[in-house]
């Protein structure tokens, strides 16, 4: 065992503190796990391709695909300073980055990977995806997806409603999950997946707002779309295996990304909490407080151990079974628990609008107060992966 | 980063689980619970053969040169399964701070006796209040002639019974903090003037009040400087706390699996239980507190493997341990029914003995403490 940071490591974090130092203003507001990325979408790209432009943006990826080639721990180390120091930009419509690059890399062909991927990786606004895959039949039901897709020639016609798809509204792809056998033995049989221009005829994108007023995610209707059959990606009707492959991707990254959003958000509670003075003394001597902050930082050691030994895993070339929902699990689960610590500790300033300029540690605790419900929910619920985890993991039976 | 064990490693830790299955079954825990010593001195002696005493010593002193990463992985195996008797005592409270501040003479006098099994150690360090802090030491010690004379008591000895040597910590002077003026004594357990008196735990272990009535100790065994003990008090508890938490890993893994398995055979509305969400989603969380101690620990391990001891490290990990240990546990009951209630149920013998690993070392207060002071506060 080593749990050394290496030296490259170590530089990269220092040159993203004066990166953030240099580019990001000092009142930036902390709200981002209510807005995902698109607070302030001109700012958001201009930094995104500042990203591309440092080598950071797809830093894992081969270099012919507009990566460097980085180590996935180096990866995990930028997306934890990432989220700590709160720049935007960093995910490209939250999906391109995460798993539609690297399930391209694994199940495109190499022609959709030349054309996609060095777009993803130059942070323009052409490389933005959305992802496809909620209805209103198929939410932790997945597998119950009604969008159809049918073979016409050259081309597939799509028809169909997909519903909380975040970002489709700044997206000019998206990564769709539609049905292609109606007559499969079982539902997940008949799926495929299909790249989907988002300025094609008969796309239609309706904003929905979140309970906060913030327009993140949108239901998407598709009318007799066609897409052309090198769209399809991998083999039809083997899409199940590569969903299940993405929402591995998308659920690892959710420890880094809590992990440095945390940190922040801990360290200035701690800061806000000597500077406080409550009954003569100030509020770091409050015993209360001390334990509430150090469980937290517990647990944060927990989460920090889990997406290395998971970045680890993956880059011994083994494939994650359980661990990318543990982490999620652990994940979610904090940034409810630093929500509801940090509110607890504001007091009565926890109810300020993140956007006031009355708003303590730039907003963040209320933009996390705000955002976990949202973000306990997307890629599987606490309840789908703990049952996961009992089914992969500890080998009991399937429960549903 | 590295997060694999070595080969050398992997088969400590099948050795060690095969030992302990063979020699130490469950039925052996539970005549130990009642045995007078509450120790087997023929495993005692067969642990001793395999080297596992001292195991981290140099060969110098009849040791194996292991690491201390091979010691946590060893201490896993035995929290496993529970073994009874003094080698956390020995081993983790007293050979490792001789190892690290005894002099040339105590160290060839002390260690080869000890990875030999012959000799039993334990650590006296709370007194009434039950804290592990320098203020709360009171017992003293003053020099008379060419002998100190200890006066006071120590509560919680574990193994005090069956020790030859007691290391204790002492006052023998004030200093401008409660820190200064500490002294750790190498007592002959079975000496005049040191009492015991059992204090019946909830654990089966053996716990003591062991009181110091003039009891007189030669200058010379002395560990460390005089005054300065206290240095030698946080590395015994920071070693300490991470070895019980070694224990402490074992044990959450041996009850995730007690009750995995368990709710796989039990058949109610005609189907495992294991099938039920809600009995499921307790065993994933169960799972990811077992992880989460693991990982905590080998972090830990490895900073003091490598010289390196982040306190950080060791609070986080203890307090993790003494929390998910506790949570398991009563998990894992309510996970099994009323059997998990009773007395032929292995799965009490890991309950009974949560509260004495939380307490060894530090207890969740105390880390959380140290987190608080890393953290700024």
């Amino acid at each position: 065992m080593d749990f050394r940071l290496g030296e490259k490591e170590l530089a990269l974090k220092e040159e993203i503190r004066k990166f953030a130092e240099a580019e990001l203003p000092p009142d930036l507001v902390r709200s981002t796990v209510i807005d995902g990325e698109f607070r302030d979408f001109e700012f958001e790209i201009s930094m995104s391709k500042k990203l591309a432009q440092r080598g950071w943006l797809v830093m894992s990826w081969p270099e012919k695909y507009g990566g460097r080639g980085a180590s996935l721990l180096e990866q995990t180390i930028y997306e934890m300073e990432i989220a700590y120091w709160g720049i935007p930009g960093a995910w490209m419509g939250i999906s391109g980055i995460q798993w539609i690059g690297p399930c391209l890399m694994l199940f495109g062909t190499e022609e959709q990977r030349e054309k996609y991927l060095p777009l993803i990786a130059s942070g323009e606004k052409d490389g933005i995806w959305c992802t496809g895959y909620s209805e209103p039949n198929a939410g932790s039901d997945f597998a119950n997806i009604r969008t159809r897709a049918v073979r016409d020639g050259d081309d597939y016609i799509i028809n169909g409603q997909k519903v909380w798809t975040s970002a489709a509204h700044r997206a000019r792809w998206c990564w769709l999950a539609a049905r292609t056998a109606s007559n499969a033995a079982k539902k997940h049989q008949g799926i495929s997946i299909f790249i989907v221009d988002m300025k094609s005829p008969g796309v239609t994108v309706n904003p929905i707002l979140n309970y906060y007023g913030r327009h993140h995610f949108n239901e998407v209707f598709f009318d007799n779309v066609r897409v052309p059959a090198s769209n399809l990606v991998g083999e039809e009707n083997k899409g199940w295996y590569y969903l299940m492959q993405s929402l591995a991707f998308e659920r690892r990254s959710i420890a880094p990304t809590t992990y440095g959003i945390l940190k922040w958000i801990l360290e200035e509670l701690a800061s806000y909490a000597g500077q406080t003075e409550y009954e003569g003394q100030s509020l770091s001597q409050n015993p209360v407080v001390r334990a509430k902050l150090a469980d937290l930082a517990i647990d944060l050691e927990v989460l920090k151990m889990f997406a290395f030994q998971l970045a680890w895993r993956i880059s011994q070339g083994q494939i994650p079974v359980y661990e990318s929902s543990r982490n999620k699990i652990m994940g979610d689960d904090l940034m409810k628990r630093g929500a509801i610590t940090g509110a607890e500790i504001l007091g009565i300033y926890s109810q300020i609008d993140p956007d006031s300029e009355w708003a303590k540690l730039n907003g963040a605790i209320q933009g996390a107060y705000l955002g976990f419900p949202g973000q306990a929910i997307a890629a599987g619920t606490a309840e789908i992966e703990k049952s996961i985890i009992a089914q992969f993991r500890l080998g009991l039976p399937k429960s549903y | 980063m590295d997060f694999s064990f070595t080969e050398e490693q992997d088969m400590l830790r099948i050795l060690a689980r095969d030992f302990l299955a063979k020699e130490c079954p469950k039925a052996k825990v539970r005549e130990m619970a009642k045995d007078e010593r509450g120790y087997d001195p023929q495993m005692w002696h067969s642990m001793a053969e395999l080297g596992w005493m001292g195991l981290i010593f140099p060969e110098e002193y009849s040791g194996m040169r292991a690491s201390f990463m091979d010691l946590v992985i060893l201490m896993e195996e035995m929290g496993r399964n529970i073994l009874p008797g003094p080698f956390f005592s020995t081993i983790a409270l007293c050979a490792l701070p001789l190892l690290e501040y005894g002099r040339s003479e105590q160290k060839t006098k002390f260690l080869p006796q000890i990875a030999k099994g012959e000799a039993i150690w334990t650590f006296a360090l709370a007194e009434s209040s039950g804290r592990y802090k320098a203020s709360e030491v009171k017992l003293h010690a003053l020099l008379e002639g060419t002998n100190y004379v200890l006066k006071g008591h120590k509560l919680f000895v574990t193994d005090a019974h069956v020790a030859d040597y007691i290391l204790v910590v002492g006052r023998n002077g004030e200093g401008k903090s409660p820190e200064k003026g500490i002294t750790l004594f190498i007592v002959d357990a079975k000496g005049p003037n040191v009492k015991m008196e059992a204090i019946p735990t909830i654990g089966g272990d053996r716990q003591f009040k062991v009181s110091f009535d003039r009891a007189e100790v030669p200058k010379d065994n002395i560990l460390g400087e005089i005054g300065n003990g206290w240095d030698i008090v946080d590395f015994i508890l920071q070693r300490a706390a991470v070895l019980k938490c070694a224990e402490i890993s074992g044990a959450c893994q041996a009850v995730l699996d007690m009750t995995s398995s368990y709710a796989k055979e039990r058949i109610q509305f005609d189907r495992p239980i294991g099938s039920f969400q809600a009995v499921q989603h307790k065993l994933a969380d169960m799972l990811i507190d077992v992880e989460a101690v693991q990982y905590l620990l080998y972090q830990a391990a490895w900073g003091i493997s490598v010289g390196s001891p982040s306190p950080w490290q060791i609070s986080t990990a203890k307090a993790k341990a003494n929390e998910a240990y506790q949570r398991i546990c009563i998990e894992a009951i309510a996970a099994h029914g009323a059997i998990g209630y009773t007395m032929d149920h292995d799965i009490g013998l890991y309950y009974r003995r949560v509260k004495a690993a939380e307490f060894a070392a530090g207890d969740i207060d105390l880390h959380r403490e140290m987190i608080a002071i890393g953290l700024g506060l």
